[in-house]
């Protein structure tokens, strides 16, 4: 719902993301903002910020498939190790450009993905939820048990510094400019994805994948599509972790991963990118939250011990999430949205 | 004249007085970072660790930090066990305390730290045994014990010399997992060790089973059969309390041998005591936290009654001492040869792998020497383990500082 006294007089201007100049000013402000950080930022945030944002493009690929083509899936942590493993042997090449890595990477994690999305097209519900964690498995086995000299077996690939347009990329700074950069370009791709035909597609089969059938659309291929999608965003997402740590191994790409991603994907809002967005942040802020509040509470209370100290900072993290399930089950885009609307029709009721 | 002589002989009085009552030395604080799992897979067992390392540092300060002016002090962080939180965290923990020096928990902390620490210029201790996957040249993360396939070969070749008499190889069998990187790196080892020392060891099969598994008499009954005479379970706790429960439902009485982290004090408590342990053995790097009046003993009964350690006696306290020992180590070497006021990471990296520390500078918390190098991130010259069994319902050492064999790399 655009602001009171906003009328368009054009359909491209009707179909715009981006409405009002105020809007675009807001949004051109928080790019700005975001740029800036790094320099007036410490360490610890710069690097929480690169972290964010990797997780954000996974978490995006995860909303486009269960928020909005309804697949749930559990293997977007997967997903994610075979982009970061794509992306690691083709960097072992010095003339593949960081770039070109990072695309492939998302490319073999798609097609990874697009294999599932294919058993989508038969089972459903929590079918297919075992059949994502299956994913997880043949990942872990596939890395683990083909020749050491492929992947790199259990102590996975080592990458040594990464340099993109002559800037060293083992600095956090610009890890930090690279990821936030991937992270425009993937969420306005997404935008575009879930405005396209296909986003509508996939709305339809979440919504009643009968209906969506008999209306033309092509349910097995929106389902794989959407897999797809999904993968290529966590390969994105994967590709930049290993850019990140310079080393992949199979541990890092866990069942749990996959549960805090989705974690994040309802605490910000289903079927929402910016919810995606949201969520990620609430969710890392959080957890950071704790874990940066616990050795000052250990500095201050040293009698409590840093067993009990920790232990109950995790126990009010969980506490955050759970009664934030309880009174906003829709995620907190829904409550935004509620707000913004109360805010455009004040002050009239409705 | 009078009035200035007065006044400087007053001053220089002055300057003495208050001199004498400083300390000998001025100290210089170093910030040590501890990561820890206080939420994840470790929850249960950081309390032993963590104790363990306080009282450790808070002995160091005051025995030998206060001698040299330096002074340690330890800032936990919980990483949940996490590569992804590890590496959100680090770079804060490097701005913040600006270390020379870390306590690193495991797995994860390797992963999201072993790229940029030799940048960061920061070497890590870690307690627990390393990998064939970690064997690298000039790694910073620093494992004080040597592989845990040494630890098996080490063991191995002490029971086929002492039990079976050293004329034929010992049938052995392992239990290990293909469901963790480590678990299925010691399989790799083990195998690849009987296969080169065909004399000593003789491999009757490595059964990959489920890290968690419900039973497993039916693979211990077909090993048995097939000759096995020790029982190799070096993976986890619930592989080794299964194999356990499993020989009782066999009823036989093969030995069986664990590791440090599924050790004999740990598996106590699930089998309901040591009474079902009986003749069974643990081998690893570290103290045997048993019965026996030990200088080890002595050191934990010191840091109890005098730093304010609470953790029992058991496996894990030793781990996180022995680890704790290596790092106080590593700084008074590099503050003895630099200077308490000049220590900086790359300093105490270098002290580290220049360095032969004596065993008995660890009151026996370690399996011998610990001797680091470039080429590998575990003491690789001359690493010694220790062997405890139960006898008589009690863990005793049974040998100390067995040498650990040359292995190639798998």
């Amino acid at each position: 719902m655009d602001p009171s006294g906003i009328f368009f007089t054009s359909h491209a201007r009707d179909r715009a993301l981006v409405r009002t100049k105020r809007q675009a000013a807001t949004l051109a402000l928080l790019i700005a903002a975001l740029v800036i950080a790094p320099l007036v930022l410490s360490d610890r945030w710069v690097s929480l910020g690169y972290a964010m944002f990797i997780t954000m493009i996974a978490v995006i690929g995860l909303q486009i498939c269960t928020g909005y083509a309804g697949q749930v899936n559990l293997g977007q942590s997967a997903f994610m190790g075979v982009g970061a493993y794509g992306c690691a042997l083709l960097l072992h090449y010095p003339q593949v450009p960081i770039i070109l890595a990072l695309l492939l990477g998302g490319a073999a994690a798609a097609l990874f993905g697009a294999l599932f999305g294919l058993t989508a097209a038969r089972i459903k519900g929590f079918y297919l939820a075992l059949t994502t964690i299956a994913a997880q498995a043949i990942f872990q086995f596939l890395v683990l048990n083909l020749p050491g000299d492929w992947l790199g077996g259990a102590g996975g690939l080592h990458l040594e510094n990464l340099e993109l347009l002559g800037v060293n990329l083992g600095n956090d700074r610009a890890l930090y400019w690279l990821s936030l950069a991937t992270l425009l370009v993937m969420t306005g791709g997404a935008f575009g994805i879930v405005r396209s035909r296909h986003g509508r597609s996939f709305e339809a089969v979440r919504d009643d994948d009968v209906a969506a059938g008999m209306m033309g659309i092509n349910v097995a291929a929106a389902k794989a599509r959407a897999f797809l999608v999904a993968a290529f965003y966590a390969g994105i997402a994967g590709g930049l972790w290993v850019i990140a740590l310079r080393h992949v191994s199979v541990e890092q790409f866990t069942l749990f991963n996959s549960i805090w991603m989705i974690a994040m994907m309802i605490v910000g809002g289903l079927g929402s990118i910016v919810g995606a967005l949201i969520g990620t942040v609430l969710i890392q802020l959080a957890r950071e939250g704790v874990v940066s509040l616990g050795p000052q509470l250990v500095d201050l209370i040293p009698s409590a011990g840093q067993d009990i100290v920790f232990a109950s900072m995790n126990v009010l993290l969980g506490t955050i999430i759970v009664l934030f399930l309880l009174f906003e089950p829709k995620g907190v885009m829904h409550r935004i949205e509620i707000g913004k609307r109360a805010y455009r029709l004040w002050p009239f009721p409705y | 004249m009078k009035t200035l002589k007065a006044f400087c002989s007053g001053a220089a009085l002055a300057c003495s007085l208050f001199g004498a009552a400083l300390p000998a030395r001025a100290e210089t604080v170093y910030q040590v970072p501890s990561l820890s799992d206080f939420s994840g897979p470790f929850a249960s067992v950081m309390p032993l660790f963590a104790g363990a390392r306080e009282a450790v540092v808070s002995w160091w300060n005051i025995e030998k930090g206060a001698q040299l002016g330096v002074k340690l002090e330890l800032k936990p962080y919980d990483t949940h066990y996490d590569t992804a939180q590890t590496a959100s965290l680090w770079p804060g923990i490097l701005s913040t305390t600006k270390p020379i020096i870390g306590l690193s928990l495991g797995g994860p902390d390797t992963t999201a730290l072993q790229q940029r620490l030799p940048n960061d210029k920061v070497p890590m201790i870690l307690g627990s045994a390393s990998n064939g996957f970690a064997w690298r040249p000039n790694q910073w993360i620093l494992s004080t014990r040597p592989t845990f396939v040494h630890e098996i070969g080490a063991f191995v070749e002490w029971f086929q010399k002492t039990k079976v008499g050293g004329t034929r190889p010992v049938k052995i069998a392992m239990f290990t997992s293909e469901a963790s990187p480590s678990y299925a790196d010691m399989g790799k080892g083990v195998a690849a060790y009987a296969k080169a020392n065909s004399k000593i060891a003789d491999l009757v099969e490595m059964v990959y089973v489920e890290p968690q598994p419900a039973d497993l008499t039916l693979q211990l009954r077909r090993v048995l059969n097939n000759g096995a005479e020790l029982i190799l379970a070096p993976a986890s706790i619930q592989q080794a309390i299964a194999i356990k429960r499993a020989m009782q439902a066999l009823g036989k009485n093969v030995p069986i041998v664990f590791n440090a982290h599924n050790s004999l004090s740990v598996l106590e408590k699930p089998m309901g005591g040591l009474v079902p342990l009986e003749g069974d053995y643990e081998a690893h790097a570290l103290v045997v936290t048993g019965a026996d009046d030990s200088e080890a003993r002595r050191f934990y009964d010191l840091l109890v009654a005098k730093h304010g350690l609470k953790a029992p006696w058991h496996t894990f306290t030793g781990m996180g001492i022995g680890q704790t020992l290596v790092l106080v180590r590593a700084v008074e070497a590099a503050a003895i040869k630099h200077g308490g006021n000049k220590l900086t990471g790359e300093l105490v990296y270098k002290t580290l792998v220049d360095t032969r520390f004596p065993a008995k500078s660890f009151y026996g918390f370690s399996g011998g020497d610990i001797d680091f190098s470039v080429e590998a991130p575990f003491p690789l010259r001359d690493p010694r383990i220790n062997v405890g069994q139960v006898v008589g319902g009690k863990i005793r050492t049974v040998a100390s500082a067995v040498p650990v064999p040359q292995l190639a790399k798998w």
